[in-house]
């Protein structure tokens, strides 16, 4: 997992430049987002947080390639991704980045050995490696004994385990997670973000949101947001 | 390319009710093309099948067809018939004189049309493909025996005659020795309301000489047109006229049924049509469906780094398959549901019709379910693929 800790100390991972998002819907326009300008530096653990609505999501699934900004851009190790085609951002979102949703989205048909292993489909990973390295992983979130389950044979915060672990598989050097302990209790919440610290000390940079203090403390640096602004 | 099939076939085999539903909603719509289709050509073929069967005919009549209805200018003589056995090509003659007669039964009077011809001929003509449901068929040699047609024994009088009764034939008393089932649509005109004597008798009844009808036959089918038109000569030169006689061919006859076979075939051509179009429909509408609500494991593809043309691969791959197994059932459930067709058809009609499965139609609808269900889901498909991944993930 040593791709990040070739890297120089400072080194800017992300970074975003008067990043904006509208949504227009009919006649309304929602301002998600206000001209952002936020640094993250390679190897940070930043959690970000913020009232209803502010614009945490929309901020991180443009950092994340899942979205495109109305106008400004995000760089994510030097690239400029507003640059890029779609299947440039695909690849970018295969390789660099593992994004986990406080909806875990699971491919339900699949059990979660061949759920981890999808990225890695995409990434034309052989057969066999696949299948290594999806039973590898699965043991390091703690789920070795239930790789053939489906998502449905699965509690939450299981399921949200067999998500880290699909977000490892193409072993990204950024982890992004969209509340991922939102949708489990505290404990597990607790589990998952040591789960994350743990990804942080092997040199990952993680963007976490989250609603709670507490889980906010396992960060390193703390961002509010507040009407689609970073507050400083 | 074998980890694609695999994952398609997972995702399949996991959607099993949504699968099943899909493969039904394009074997249905492929079962209906498949059956109307053959149901049809064997209706066609049922229909030229007991024509060529009768291909070596000529019908000569004494008259003509003016606008559409036969106008009668006399009736041949014995001379007429022994000069068309001069004629080469020509294998049997028979002549035939009918009339209508007023015929008795239990103080019950009606007139009721009396045909009379070489017995052979008749047996080959109506008894074969009507059959009798009592009694015998007439011999050469009965003389004041008939043969009553389905109407006559059922309809025309007020009790029905059976095979033994008594009918009085203009004056003279005829045992009745057997009685025709009813005939199909092609026969029922022929055959129901008549009743059937040997020529001698239908002669001395109907006290007359005059012959109505000659039919011919000849040996080869090609020669036939020739030697039609050698009988009108003949014919016309014995009573002095250029067109007192028609002979018309087997081939002509069907000819001016032309019209049938066009309306025929016309419906046919409709019936698949709309088949065509009903099961595209219904394809469209599953395949749409079913793609459409994964729209969110769409996105959650694209979010995990897949790119649009993996996801459309493998859901065209998808739906390829499912389409193939669709169409696949339906040619078998098709085949199944024609015969059935077939055969209740056969039995309301009495006209002996057995589908006929054309390997090109079951080409055809495998390759309208494949095609079909490709496209129909290869659009929604798209659509999803083009989205934003949040956009996608987002829905459902
Ligand atoms: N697809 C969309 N169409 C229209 N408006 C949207 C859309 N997505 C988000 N918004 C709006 O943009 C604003 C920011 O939404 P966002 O989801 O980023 O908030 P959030 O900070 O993640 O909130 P929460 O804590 O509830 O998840 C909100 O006002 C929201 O209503
Ligand atoms: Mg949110």
């Amino acid at each position: 997992m040593g791709k990040a800790e070739t890297r120089k100390v400072g080194y800017t991972m992300i970074h975003t430049e008067n990043l904006s998002k509208t949504y227009r819907m009919g006649d309304v326009e929602v301002q998600a987002l206000r001209d952002v300008n936020l640094e993250i530096k390679d190897g940070e653990f930043i959690a970000i947080k913020g009232p209803s609505g502010s614009g945490k999501s929309t901020l991180l699934n443009l950092i994340g390639c899942l979205d495109t900004p109305t106008s400004g851009a995000v760089f994510i190790d030097g690239i400029d991704t507003g640059k890029l085609s779609e299947n440039g951002l695909a690849e970018i979102r295969r390789e660099k980045i593992g994004f986990i949703f406080q909806q875990f989205n699971l491919v339900h048909t699949l059990n979660a050995i061949e759920n981890v292993a999808l990225p890695m489909f995409f990434a034309g990973v052989g057969r066999e490696a696949r299948i290594k390295r999806a039973d590898e992983l699965l043991a390091k979130v703690g789920l070795g004994d239930r790789m053939y389950h489906k998502p449905s044979e699965l509690s939450g915060g299981q399921q949200q385990r067999v998500a880290i672990a699909r977000a490892l598989s193409n072993d990204p050097e950024i982890v992004i997670g969209d509340e991922p302990t939102g949708n489990v209790d505290t404990e597990t919440g607790n589990a998952i973000m040591v789960l994350l610290e743990g990804l942080n000390r092997e040199g990952r940079t993680i963007i976490v949101v989250t609603h709670d203090a507490e889980i906010a403390a396992h960060a390193g640096r703390t961002k509010r947001m507040r009407d689609g602004r970073v507050l400083d | 390319m074998r980890d694609k099939f695999l994952l398609a076939f997972r995702s399949i085999r996991e959607r099993k009710a949504r699968s099943i539903l899909t493969v039904l909603g394009i074997a249905v719509g492929i079962a209906a093309i498949v059956s109307l289709m053959s149901v049809g050509y064997g209706m066609e073929e049922a229909i030229t099948g007991e024509l060529t069967g009768m291909a070596d005919m000529i019908s000569v009549m004494p008259g003509e067809i003016r606008a559409h209805s036969y106008v009668e200018k006399g009736s041949f003589t014995d001379r007429d018939v022994s000069d068309l056995q001069r004629i080469g090509g020509i294998k049997d003659i028979s002549t035939m004189t009918y009339d209508a007669a007023e015929v008795e039964y239990r103080n019950k009077r009606a007139p009721i049309f009396v045909i009379g011809r070489d017995t052979k001929e008749l047996e080959s003509f109506y008894v074969v493909p009507v059959g009798l449901k009592e009694g015998r068929w007439l011999r050469e040699n009965d003389y004041k025996a008939c043969v009553i047609g389905d109407r006559v024994a059922n309809d025309f009088f007020d009790e029905v005659i059976h095979v033994n009764d008594k009918l009085v034939i203009n004056g003279d008393k005829f045992i009745v020795v057997g009685v025709f089932e009813k005939g199909d649509m092609l026969y029922s005109n022929d055959v129901d309301p008549h009743i059937f004597l040997t020529l001698r008798a239908a002669k001395e009844v109907l006290q007359t000489d005059e012959i109505k009808y000659i039919i011919v036959r000849v040996y080869e089918i090609d020669e036939a047109e020739g030697i039609a038109e050698e009988i009108e000569e003949v014919i016309n030169d014995n009573h002095g006229l250029d067109d007192f006689a028609m002979a018309m061919t087997m081939g002509s006859m069907i000819e001016m049924m032309g019209d049938i076979f066009n309306i025929i075939r016309g419906v046919l051509v409709g019936i698949a049509a709309i088949a065509l179009i009903v099961a595209s429909i219904g394809i469209m509408n599953t395949m749409l469906m079913s793609v459409m609500e994964r729209t969110h494991e769409i996105g959650v593809m694209k979010a995990i780094g897949a790119k649009s043309s993996d996801v459309l691969s493998l859901f065209l791959l998808e739906s390829s398959m499912v389409s193939l197994v669709g169409g696949v059932a339906g040619c078998v459930v098709g085949v199944i549901v024609a015969k059935v067709l077939s055969f209740l058809g056969s039995t309301a009609s009495g006209l002996e019709i057995a589908a006929i499965v054309k390997p090109e139609v079951l080409l055809a609808g495998i390759a309208v379910a494949v095609i079909v269900g490709v496209l129909s889901g290869f659009y929604p498909a798209r659509k999803a693929s083009k989205m934003s991944p949040v956009e996608a993930v987002r829905y459902g």
